[in-house]
């Protein structure tokens, strides 16, 4: 019986042998159309913070562990009775108040690891056994069958973009993304390409006629883009921009993602996150705002997340060390915006840590469900359930 | 021995494959000059360099004006040394080093904790004990401020260089516990440093003090062992732990073997470095000498500071400007390689994650900027094919037999069999 994984092997080297395209981006003509509907994915790296991003304000034990970097309650932009957003939230305020900004409390997963990058794995891969060898994103696109349907903004794949045979595209810059070979050189350059060989060569050859027919797809479309807001002068708030001008270009992407670094708070957090968060909901403000003037507001979420959160209680460097569960958040007019989940504990901890009560995987399956249309089963693994934050 | 031995004199193209692993490439001058020697002799000599820098580097970091201008001056400064320095394997090691004990100037932006981490790199490149080079980097300003030990003080513990000591620098995940972290926090409390602290004096000099009165002098039980344990016994204990011989070899065959090792021939190093009492340099004399290095050919995928390294050493050394080395330092790091600044503690992690579409898009550029742009440099011959490709024939020579030389050149520059090593 040739499961799923070993037929996509067989007809990729069966359409490489007669085209030299990998089958991968030879079945892009397959790709499930959708309702064009896109999923932007933020990682905010480092392990955020998630007590001082949604503050239980209202609770004396947050500010009982947290005697200097807690947030002051007449800074708490107050979402309700208990809780209330990081005054960096304010741009966001607005889409809060409509109803399309929301929270997902206390996030985690089973037998919690405080290594970055055991941790990031796990969220990548969504396999907290880190089994996995390809990342949700990358399995994504091989049930879609198009390498193009997902991409990284940015200079760097991350783990969630691993497919088995490709990493996904990362693109470093809308208007650097096009290759132009001196002129009478594109045969010769066929040619190289065409010498056989086997390994690492090999995967070279095939990665580097993946880059010139992706950059072909994204020049050919990108023009029909026109700002429709002013971004922050930002490293991440010109990635978001890039993000709706593909997006506005109709090149066929579902997920977008865009990573925020910087979150490894140890010493002096207080500045550092305040900072990092003004830059992420900065960003975000502009980008939805664009959105909605390109007319584009209706097909595109956002969903964020970090690996892990804090610590409960502040260290003696005004920061706070690795932690465990932390917030998730979401926004965009498919969002059915508020608070999803109950908060912490932060009387009742392991090892000074938050006890998570809702696992990622099943954050993830709702977007893949009832925003991307795809079978979360298939892509995760198994059935997770989780809050219903897709409006 | 741990690893058999390569026994036969080299050949042109077994040279070629040395210089490439281990000075990033060569001029086919250079490359004659290796075959017909043995394997142990040639590595032996490689691994005997001094401290000597180029002479004639344009770069000085302490004439930086703001912190930023100093950072780039130090990247360029580096670049410069790893593309016209006398000792290539050295440079070879301190990268790989720089990606092993990592700090990053997102958070070390002074120049003294700077200048003393490079200079300890490529004293320790090639080290007899790597028990002291740890030593030696854990006492670093640019590691304690970078991985905030220097904010580690008795009863006030900060456990972030406890965590990656175990985790990134030694044993590697699995072979502690959260326990082992908070004990050697406690143990490593009371080193900090003086001096350079705040924006304004990244020219000031810093310096290790250990501050007795922050320190825990209490019992601490660490990696299976109790006693009223200082932070050298924390260091000594994690750096002779049996995993972190076989975490170092593994780092040392991705660098110098395959992106994908092969495990049985990372025991047989680590299996060196337990008997050598982590003596690095017999196991990398061992290693340069072995079967298993010869047999191992375009299994590494090469970075892109190696990529623009070997470009200008196979291209014979061509003269930059030194605004093209700023510039081409910025590339690098555009091509996901900044140097003293990967994106996390973990550092790169090499290999296939080198390579994706806009990455690949700049290597096409660097390649013409170095062959066909109006400022290539001029005075270079056209290299040889066992400089380019490691190959006495290329296997490209019939796909690129209508072109020019410069033509031919860039075309190879941009070929899978020049991206590898």
């Amino acid at each position: 019986m040739t499961n799923r994984r070993d037929f996509l092997k067989l007809s990729a080297v069966a359409v490489a042998a007669t085209t030299g395209m990998p089958g991968f981006l030879a079945r892009a003509a397959a790709q499930a159309g959708a309702g064009g509907k896109t999923l932007v994915v933020i990682q905010l790296t480092g392990g955020n913070d998630g007590l001082n991003t949604l503050i239980p304000y209202s609770n004396p034990a947050y500010y009982a562990a947290r005697p200097t970097i807690a947030i002051p309650k007449k800074d708490v932009l107050t979402l309700g009775g208990d809780l209330g957003l990081h005054p960096s939230f304010k741009p966001l305020m607005g889409l809060w108040d409509a109803g399309h900004f929301a929270w997902m409390e206390n996030v985690g997963y089973p037998n919690p690891n405080r290594s970055h990058f055991a941790s990031m794995a796990i969220w990548h891969t969504a396999d907290p056994a880190q089994a996995q060898a390809e990342g949700w994103i990358g399995r994504i696109a091989e049930k879609i069958g198009d390498p193009f349907c997902a991409s990284n903004i940015g200079a760097s794949t991350p783990l969630a973009l691993r497919a088995s045979e490709f990493s996904l595209p990362s693109i470093d810059g809308v208007d650097n993304f096009q290759l132009k070979l001196p002129e009478g050189l594109s045969t010769a350059f066929q040619d190289v390409l065409g010498t056989p060989r086997s390994g690492e060569a090999d995967y070279l050859v095939r990665a580097t006629r993946q880059m010139m027919s992706n950059t072909a797809r994204v020049q050919a479309n990108v023009k029909k883009y026109k700002a429709g807001a002013t971004y922050p002068e930002t490293k991440f708030a010109g990635q978001l921009r890039d993000t709706a001008r593909l997006i506005a270009a109709g090149v066929g992407q579902r997920v977008l993602y865009v990573s925020l670094g910087g979150f490894d708070t140890h010493a002096g957090q207080r500045a550092e996150q305040d900072e990092l968060l003004a830059d992420l909901a900065g960003g975000l403000s502009a980008f939805q705002t664009d959105l909605e003037r390109q007319g584009l507001a209706d097909q595109v979420i956002v969903m964020g997340f970090s690996e892990f959160g804090r610590r409960v209680a502040e260290n003696d460097s005004a920061g706070t060390d690795h932690g465990k569960g932390s917030v998730m958040f979401a926004l965009g007019k498919g969002v059915k915006g508020g608070v999803h989940g109950d908060s912490p504990d932060l009387e009742d901890l392991a090892e000074g840590d938050i006890k998570y009560r809702q696992d990622f995987r099943g954050v993830y399956a709702e977007a893949l469900t009832k925003w991307l249309s795809l079978d979360a089963r298939a892509i995760l693994g198994g059935d997770f359930r989780g809050p219903a934050w897709v409006a | 021995m741990s690893l058999k031995p390569h026994t036969q004199k080299l050949s042109a193209e077994d040279a070629a494959h040395f210089l490439r692993r281990t000075a990033f490439g060569a001029t086919d001058a250079q490359i004659r000059a290796l075959s017909g020697r043995g394997a142990a002799d040639v590595a032996r000599q490689a691994l005997n360099f001094d401290q000597r820098l180029a002479a004639d580097s344009p770069f000085d970091p302490s004439t930086g004006a703001t912190p930023g201008a100093m950072l780039q001056l130090t990247r360029a400064g580096w670049l410069y040394e790893l593309m016209y320095g006398p000792h290539p394997l050295r440079e070879k090691l301190a990268l790989t080093w720089s990606n092993h004990f990592v700090v990053g100037t997102d958070k070390v932006r002074n120049h003294s904790a700077l200048s003393g981490y490079l200079a300890l790199l490529r004293r320790q490149a090639a080290t007899e004990s790597f028990g002291r080079f740890t030593l030696e980097v854990a006492q670093s300003p640019a590691m304690l401020r970078y991985l905030d030990n220097d904010q580690n003080r008795k009863g006030k513990p900060n456990e972030n260089f406890s965590r990656e000591l175990l985790e990134l620098f030694t044993t590697g995940i699995g072979h502690y516990t959260e326990d082992d972290v908070r004990e050697g926090a406690r143990a490593l409390s009371g080193w900090t440093f003086t001096g350079g602290r705040g924006n304004k004096n990244f020219l000031e000099k810093q310096t290790f003090v250990f501050n007795p009165k922050q320190h825990d002098t209490g019992r601490k039980t660490y990696l299976g062992q109790t006693g009223t344990f200082s932070g050298e016994d924390v260091i000594r204990l994690a750096s002779t732990h049996p995993q972190t011989a076989v975490f170092i070899s593994r780092k040392l065959h991705r660098a110098f073997v395959a992106d994908t090792p092969d495990e049985n021939a990372v025991q047989g190093s680590a299996e060196t470095f337990r008997r050598s009492g982590g003596n690095v340099r017999a196991v990398l004399e061992e290693l340069l000498s072995s079967e298993v290095f010869y047999a191992s050919r375009a299994r590494i995928i090469r970075s892109p500071v190696e990529y623009v390294v070997g470009t200008v050493r196979t291209l014979g050394g061509p003269r930059l400007e030194p605004k093209q080395v700023l510039a081409l330092s910025a590339t690098a790091g555009r091509m996901g390689q900044e140097l003293l600044k990967p994106d996390t503690v973990k550092g790169w992690d090499g290999g296939r994650e080198w390579i994706n579409d806009s990455t690949l898009l700049l290597r096409l550029q660097v390649a013409a900027a170095f062959t066909l742009g109006k400022n290539a440099p001029r005075d270079t011959p056209a290299p040889s094919d066992l400089a380019l490709v490691g190959r006495e024939r290329s296997p490209l020579a019939g796909a690129l037999s209508s072109l020019n030389p410069r033509q031919r050149t860039y075309l190879t520059l941009i070929s899978p069999e020049f991206q590898l090593a």
